[in-house]
């Protein structure tokens, strides 16, 4: 596997492709990206750019409508295929809420899955100040993204920026911790510590790791390590949920000076945090340069539903030859003139339901 | 006299449907009980769970039982006919020949050819055959011949359509059975078994399509000249239309089940004023929310007119549209959807209509009789199959009242 370079990065929806941007940015541009929208003014500021469902929408967005988003994807699918040449793992990164977000995120990653490539989805849940409306959408598409991809992380901003009441601050918080989750995949690979995780252990984990809770700090001064761990802990991604956590992937990210003793306090607190048995990943990340004198914890908690727990819910998997569908997933793909029929038809022909 | 009880079992994609006739000589089938319970274990009119499967049966069991004794008796039940459908169901055009060596056909050729055929069509590795429908005969270069008897020439052949079957999924059925103790008998076709009960001779005679339209397949049966001229079945059903409708308006398959059966037509609702679907909050994840009666008309159209064109796809290949002069028959839960006949009119351009078991008594009254044309006609069809072999008591272990 070629490094960092089998990661790739994608950004879907404006602000998913603004984030992707920034996060290209900050490694300097070394990061394999693209970014996808159905707003053509988005090309402007991301590059590589795929306009999706240009005929369809005409590069006006997707109004908020999540039909249109899935066939836009749906249009442009051979354009963002592409870019997919060596990926071994694809990160997405997006907002729900609007059509392009919930929509063309679903799409691609059924087309990843179709691929045999893992998508792990970061995708945030609008504050709740957006507005029911967007709540609604986001809501309405997340079961599905959770059991098209491979990880999915659903974060509400609410959650991420609980400490702040400013609007402004609220969004760059969440941002930033949002940014440090995501890159600590292409940290871990670029800056490994003495713990380090190769790029297929990597893809090993997350292929099969399902849904995911999300907890991103940083702190310094003598106690980070305690300070790090307590703040995990009482994040809501790590004390709420209702599933059984059944994997662990830890990450601390400093400078030359962390110490042993810091590692053992916030990944065996972590640990000691949860009686269920589970796997538990450990790997650090040195970056004098980016965390010298602090430390950042990760923490990705993967969990199973209690009716998966007692294996009554079979866990959707990645088929083979490439069809995967809820419903259908167990049964042989009816297939006519080379179309599944077990797809959906008005997404197959691309109708609009002109809602 | 004593009567003959027939037995049949449906494991179907969505209902298992256990069905018990009685039947004396030369009177009607008559419906003793039927139970169906929705099914579990089963997609795209394939088992994927043996004891879920089994578990259905059981169930199936346990509920005429419970009817029986509702009503005063006890019905113990040893065997049934097994009624299968799904996309592994064929149908083959076989040949038979035989000399004859210039003399006048006799009764003896025609048996002859005819177990010829049954030899050649008992060749069949992982299939198992269902049905070997006599098309005609030829005597030397002489074709299309319907009674051969008392013509000469040199050699007598006979043209079949046989019907075939996944022997693995016969067997799987047979597993889930057999862990309820319920032995299962020579499978039937669904489809061929549901025009037994809808059809008249006039139909079957002036050329007819029967579709028999299942949550998890499509079976279709083509009838011309009095004879079974092709058959077979499409991975498509009433369950597509469904997960459609879950895609579609992200709802539960519980609710978009709901919602299909309540509201959806095969055709698109043509104006504005079609209007919304109001969802009650306990029934949509805690939310008021509406759907467009035009969307949930245009999601299930597109899928309707796609397995319509399937359809015509095939009947155009084997040149059997233009045979259809009785047109299309409509059967199984798929055939309720509103408008279909409409659809099909449009696309097929011959008429439809919803088929009504005959030649059976005692259906009950509560739902519409279209619902258990397969049943009723699976029973019929073991009666044809085995007119007197059964004894009462063969294939029920008891029945007091």
């Amino acid at each position: 596997m070629n490094g960092t370079k089998s990661i790739l990065l994608a950004g879907i929806g404006t602000a998913g492709s603004t984030i992707a941007r920034e996060i290209r940015d900050a490694f300097d541009g070394n990061l394999r990206t693209i970014m996808c929208d159905t707003d053509a003014a988005t090309a402007q500021m991301c590059e590589p750019f795929v306009l999706l469902g240009g005929n369809r929408l005409a590069g006006r967005g997707a109004g908020g409508d999540i039909v249109a988003g899935r066939m836009a994807a749906e249009e442009s699918i051979s354009a963002i295929d592409s870019h997919l040449d060596g990926v071994r793992i694809a990160v997405i990164v997006t907002t729900l809420g609007g059509g392009t977000g919930g929509g063309a995120t679903l799409e691609t990653v059924k087309h990843l899955a179709r691929k045999g490539i893992p998508s792990i989805v970061f995708a945030t849940v609008p504050f709740t100040f957006e507005g029911d409306d967007r709540q609604r959408h986001a809501r309405s598409v997340m079961r599905m993204i959770e059991d098209a991809a491979n990880a999915s992380f659903f974060i509400p901003l609410n959650d991420l920026a609980a400490e702040t009441d400013n609007m402004k601050e609220a969004f760059d918080i969440a941002r930033a911790r949002l940014e440090t989750g995501i890159t600590f995949f292409w940290r871990l690979l670029e800056k490994p510590g003495y713990l380090r995780l190769d790029a297929e252990r990597l893809r090993n984990i997350l292929s099969r790791a399902g849904h995911g809770r999300f907890a991103a700090v940083e702190t310094s001064g003598e106690n980070r390590a305690r300070e790090a761990l307590d703040r995990l802990l009482s994040s809501p991604a790590v004390s709420g949920g209702t599933g059984t956590v059944r994997a662990i992937l830890c990450g601390i990210l400093a400078g030359d000076d962390l110490r042993l003793s810091e590692v053992g306090i916030v990944a065996g607190g972590l640990r000691k945090a949860f009686s269920e048995p589970m796997r538990f990943d450990l790997a650090t990340v040195n970056d004098e340069e980016s965390f010298g004198g602090r430390i950042a914890a990760v923490a990705m908690l993967f969990e199973s539903t209690p009716e998966e727990s007692s294996g009554n819910k079979p866990k959707s998997v990645l088929s083979g030859s490439g069809q995967k569908n809820d419903r259908f997933v167990k049964s042989e793909a009816t297939i006519w003139h080379g179309e599944n029929m077990d797809e959906p038809t008005y997404l197959r022909k691309g109708i609009s339901l002109g809602f | 006299m004593s009567s003959t009880v027939y037995a049949t079992l449906e494991i179907g994609t969505s209902r298992t449907v256990l069905a018990i006739g009685e039947s004396e000589a030369g009177e009607e089938m008559k419906l003793v009980s039927f139970a169906s319970i929705p099914s579990t274990g089963v997609r795209k009119s394939q088992i994927i769970d043996i004891n879920q499967a089994t578990q259905s049966v059981r169930s199936v069991i346990g509920e005429i039982e419970r009817k029986s004794k509702a009503e005063g008796g006890s019905i113990d039940i040893a065997n049934a006919f097994l009624v299968i459908n799904g996309s592994h169901v064929n149908a083959t055009p076989l040949q038979s020949a035989t000399a004859i060596s210039g003399r006048n056909v006799t009764q003896e050729d025609v048996d002859r050819v005819t177990e010829n055929a049954r030899q050649i069509a008992g060749a069949t590795g992982d299939l198992a055959s269902l049905d070997i429908a006599e098309q005609d005969y030829a005597v030397d270069n002489m074709a299309g011949i319907l009674n051969p008897l008392g013509m000469s020439g040199r050699a007598l052949k006979l043209n079949v359509l046989h019907l075939t079957a996944d022997k693995n999924r016969i067997q799987d059925a047979k597993t889930a059975a057999d862990g309820a103790h319920l032995e299962l008998r020579d499978p039937l076709f669904a489809c061929t078994c549901a025009a037994e009960a809808v059809l008249d001779a006039h139909e079957k005679k002036n050329g007819v399509l029967v579709l028999d339209l299942g949550g998890g397949s499509t079976g279709y049966a083509v009838y011309d000249n009095e004879v079974l001229v092709d058959a077979g079945s499409i991975g498509v059903g009433g369950d597509h239309v469904t997960n459609d409708i879950v895609h579609a308006f992200s709802l539960p398959q519980s609710l978009s089940e709901v919602i299909k059966r309540r509201h959806a037509q095969a055709t698109i609702a043509d104006d504005e004023e079609a209007g919304r679907i109001v969802l009650s909050p306990s029934s949509s994840g805690g939310e008021e929310r509406s759907i467009s009666r035009r969307s949930l008309s245009i999601v299930v159209n597109a899928r309707m007119k796609e397995l319509i064109a399937i359809i015509r796809e095939h009947l155009e290949e084997k040149e059997l549209l233009a045979r259809l002069h009785c047109g299309v028959v409509l059967c199984g839960g798929g055939a309720q959807l509103r408008e279909l006949d409409t659809l099909i009119q449009e696309e097929l351009g011959i008429p439809a209509k919803i088929g009504i078991p005959k030649r059976i008594s005692g259906l009950p009254k509560d739902e519409s009789p279209a619902l258990y044309a397969t049943a009723a006609g699976a029973l019929l069809a073991a009666r044809a199959a085995y007119p007197e072999e059964h004894s009462f008591f063969d294939t029920l272990k008891g029945i007091f009242k």
